[in-house]
């Protein structure tokens, strides 16, 4: 599925391209719903490799720009920004072809009525990967588009015609894009030009900082929760706390009487107040008298046991050799498990509902609009035609915005209220009535031939779904969840014998993406067991891992990387007996990503002292932003490496606020290095490679400290469990 | 009950149950959005302002112990509106904000933290400040915090 070329995507052939795309998705449904297991092995490994489309088809410059009257270009982008800098990657592409300053470029939020449409969500770090070239085509076509105008106008062929910092000359003509826009009635779109060529590039690849950094500076940045319209009311919402609970009965009355409460809403699952404040309305909340029906004692047992290989339906993903075990070299068994764990987001889901006679506008903290829309329309009354959402800022995604979160809600009671009303999760909400990452499995079994190297690996893996609650029908067809939860199960290694075999276990709460998605749990068994293996052969975890990167071009981008970080990283130089080290190593999607972490143990806490990354990501961007990303996603692994967990008593998650779910904070802040690797393959993501090999560089660091190996996360947890049981 | 205050430069006065978390004063009743909601039990930070001087985290802050006093919000962080102030300044320079939500509630606290610390080490800074970032802006926010204690002792401004 690698695009190492640049196809142009030929005019505005929208009709072509979106009957294209159908076809395919049918095509794939049939087969496997007719196929046998080969070929759901097959196409789970087109799957979980396969670069995602960024489900944009309309590439007509009229419905992604529009030129300000101050010689401004205003951007309408498909994908939303919330924090990974698409605004700032997107503002680059673009004026790198428009020729105009980079700072004139204004980049805003498409909304569902208006701006290109994207059928995907924004994320699987694939927005800068898959628009990479739609963007700088559009673009082009824009400026191809003002310079016919121009020629038009100016009656000179358009072969004369220059275009620099937002103005057209030809001779003695000059005029601004904004004065070409101005003047021209009738529009006539250009052909697509040939895109200019890497070696001209004057803005991609260099520094730039973000186009949203001062608005977020100076606290003026809109986000979903800072929505404010005329007349706003606001909801609050009572929700089961119970796994899949329903309203057995609910006394108002109180509710009803407390001050400020205009409206009171009984849902199937809950019970919503709107009220003149937020204050009000929360304090009416307080006052329902509620009892909930639901399934009792679901614990984090059962979930552990839901999630167990050999539980539920099974999807070979690799079978390469004959990996059935041979009796004569000693077989190793590694087994390993990560926990369920929240996405956390600073913002908590907010939408902001005005319903007026059949129309629904939806201001909305979503990764997801086209979701979004399609949910509303199927769960309410409302045509999907009639509603527009409108996508802000998130204070954080990670994967929690792709969801429906509480857009229902706020429009069922904004119809019964009759004005806008604005409904904010509670952080309490947030944790208890999300999306979590899904707790995983993994069994791995390998063999060691004479010389030292791997003959025999087998990864077995179970997990929740993740990718599979926006298309259900998916998951009856299917069985388990290999685009997303298989995401990183392959054994990359160059290994004779290697099979990889997922299993999708049910849960009875919403599970979903993760940042990382599969890639970040496999990548923490995987990368773990290499070392072990490497332990048992007697070879440096670095020359072993490199020892099995083969001939393929990924596995020599991955040889390259590793010895980069080995040498840069100082792998081979002095350390004292007090600090551990560790590397690991993921392949996401075309991006390569490489951890080597230092760790030392504190009074018996895990404290990673430096992590110096390395990242080949194809052509770069902006720097600034990919270093952003990898710092961030390196304290994003940290935290939920050593820390996170969330636990279940009773049907009910036992973690409601920051509290009881510890985050990294100031205080876990190792000394980050970043190397960056530049190439000039198309870019890969970003965002979410970098943050899954840091969890087995730290259990590998901690083992090479003290001999300890930690199989589970949070490392502190296990950590701990280990002292415990060395005491006994 | 009705309150008066001073939000940033503005004496305003509004009519509030008293109990109400100052925080949805700031934002709801003042308009003024920079000041954010993360988790509404005093952990996170988001919520951060200065009143009378003081770092509070409004979120718990009940509306009437505000009365009649001056609250400073991110908005009003800096004195004049052709200039940021120097923890802005610094974090606009190191380039830290990502989704940028934490963001107003970091700079409320490094802005109080300076005025107690002249020459901060990572460690002062690590060891003082709980607020939480998700994005993990952490490395960033320690360099920032450390420019703008330059800044300040170079040019001696507030
Ligand atoms: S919202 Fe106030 S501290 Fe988190
Ligand atoms: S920048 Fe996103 S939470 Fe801090």
């Amino acid at each position: 599925m690698k695009v190492s070329t640049e196809k142009p995507k030929k005019g505005f052939s929208r009709r072509k391209f979106l009957a294209r795309s159908g076809a395919t998705i049918l095509g794939s449904v049939a087969l496997l719903y007719f196929g046998r297991s080969r070929v759901r092995g097959a196409l789970s490994n087109l799957a979980a490799g396969m670069k995602f489309d960024s489900g944009v088809t309309d590439f007509d410059p009229t419905v992604w720009f529009e030129v300000n009257a101050d010689n401004t270009i205003t951007l309408k982008s498909p994908k939303v920004e919330m924090g990974q800098g698409i605004f700032t990657g997107f503002a680059i592409l673009a004026a790198e072809e428009l020729d105009v300053d980079f700072a004139g470029i204004k980049v805003v939020h498409a909304s569902t009525l208006s701006g290109p449409q994207s059928t995907a969500s924004t994320g699987m770090s694939n927005s800068t990967a898959s628009l990479y070239t739609g963007i700088r085509e559009v673009a082009a076509t824009l400026r191809e588009t003002l310079k016919l105008a121009a020629s038009k106008l100016w009656g000179v062929p358009i072969t004369t015609l220059q275009t620099a910092d937002g103005v057209i000359t030809s001779g003695s003509h000059r005029a601004t894009y904004a004065e070409i826009a101005q003047q021209t009635k009738k529009w006539k779109l250009a052909q697509t030009p040939a895109l200019r060529p890497a070696s001209t590039f004057k803005l991609i690849g260099k520094e730039h900082k973000r186009v949203d950094a001062e608005e977020k500076v100076l606290g003026k940045a809109v986000y979903g929760i800072d929505t404010d319209i005329p007349g706003m009311l606001y909801g609050s919402v009572l929700y089961c706390p119970y796994f899949g609970g329903e309203v057995k009965t609910a006394d108002t009355s109180r509710a009803s009487d407390s001050p400020g409460v205009l409206k009171i809403v009984q849902d199937k699952q809950w019970i919503g107040v709107v009220a003149r404040t937020r204050y009000a309305a929360e304090q009416a909340v307080s006052k329902i008298e509620v009892s909930w029906a639901f399934e009792p004692n679901y614990s984090t047992r059962d979930a552990i046991e839901a999630i167990t290989v050999g539980n539920g339906v099974a999807v070979v993903m690799q079978d390469e050799g004959d990996a059935t075990v041979d009796s004569k070299s000693e077989r190793m068994i590694g087994e390993y498990r990560t926990p369920l764990g929240y996405h956390a987001s600073m913002e908590p889901s907010v939408m902001i509902a005005d319903v007026s006679g059949e129309t629904v506008t939806l201001y909305a903290s979503t990764q997801n609009s086209a979701f979004m829309r399609e949910t509303i329309a199927a769960e309410t009354d409302f045509k999907e035609e009639n509603i527009e959402i409108i996508p802000r800022f998130i204070g954080g995604g990670f994967g929690r915005r792709g969801y429906k979160h509480n857009g229902i809600e706020a429009v069922k009671l904004s119809k019964a209220a009759g004005k806008p009303v604005h409904l904010l999760y509670t952080r309490q909400q947030e944790f208890q009535n999300g999306h979590v990452r899904p707790n995983t499995h993994h069994i791995i079994h390998g063999q060691l031939d004479t010389n030292g190297k791997v003959s025999v690996l087998q990864h077995e893996f179970a997990t929740g779904s993740m990718a599979f609650l926006a298309v259900p029908i998916a998951k009856t067809i299917i069985g388990a969840d290999f685009p997303a939860a298989g995401h990183g199960a392959r054994i990359p290694y160059t290994i004779p014998n290697k099979t990889t075999k997922i299993w999708g276990g049910d849960l009875p709460f919403q599970t979903g993406l993760w940042r990382g998605v599969g890639m970040f749990a496999n990548t923490f068994a995987m990368e773990s067991f290499m070392d072990e293996m490497a332990e048992r052969a007697g070879v440096d975890p670095l020359k072993f891992r490199i020892e099995h990167c083969g001939n393929t071009e990924l596995l020599q981008r991955r040889k390259k990387l590793l010895l980069k970080l080995g040498e840069e990283g100082g792998w081979n130089t002095p350390k004292t007996d007090s600090l551990g080290r560790g590397i690991a190593v993921c392949e996401d999607r075309g991006t390569i990503s490489a951890a080597l972490v230092e760790v030392q143990i504190i009074d018996k806490k895990i404290k990673v002292t430096r992590v110096v990354q390395a990242i080949d990501a194809g052509i770069i961007v902006n720097p600034n932003g990919v270093r952003q990303q990898v710092e961030g996603a390196t304290i994003m692994a940290i935290s939920a490496a050593i820390y996170e967990e969330a636990t279940i008593e009773n049907s009910q998650f036992v973690q409601t606020n920051f509290v009881d779910y510890q985050v990294a904070t100031l205080r876990d802040t190792p000394q980050i290095e970043v190397i960056i690797q530049g190439s000039l393959e198309l870019p890969s993501g970003v965002g979410e490679p970098p943050i899954s090999p840091v969890a087995p560089a730290i259990a590998n660091a901690i083992y090479n400290l003290s001999g300890i190996r930690l199989r589970s996360l949070p490392l502190q947890a296990a950590l701990e469990a280990h002292y415990r049981d060395s005491e006994k | 009950m009705k309150i008066a205050l001073k939000i940033n430069t503005e004496a305003s006065t509004f009519e509030a149950d008293p109990d109400m978390p100052l925080l949805w004063l700031i934002r709801d009743e003042a308009k003024l959005k920079g000041t954010k909601f993360g988790c509404g039990k005093g952990i996170c930070g988001a919520c951060s302002v200065h009143i009378d001087g003081e770092l509070v985290r409004s979120c718990l802050y009940p509306a009437h112990m505000a009365h009649e006093k001056a609250v400073t919000t991110i908005e009003g962080l800096s004195k004049g509106q052709d200039r940021l102030h120097f923890v802005q300044q610094a974090w606009l320079e190191v380039q830290v904000p990502q989704c940028g939500y934490c963001q107003p509630g970091f700079m409320m606290a490094a802005a109080d933290f300076l005025k107690r610390h002249k020459n901060p080490t990572e460690e002062d800074i690590q060891n003082s400040i709980s607020n939480i970032c998700r994005c993990g802006t952490y490395p960033r926010i320690i360099k920032a915090i450390l420019l703008a204690a330059q800044t300040k002792n170079h040019e001696s401004i507030d």
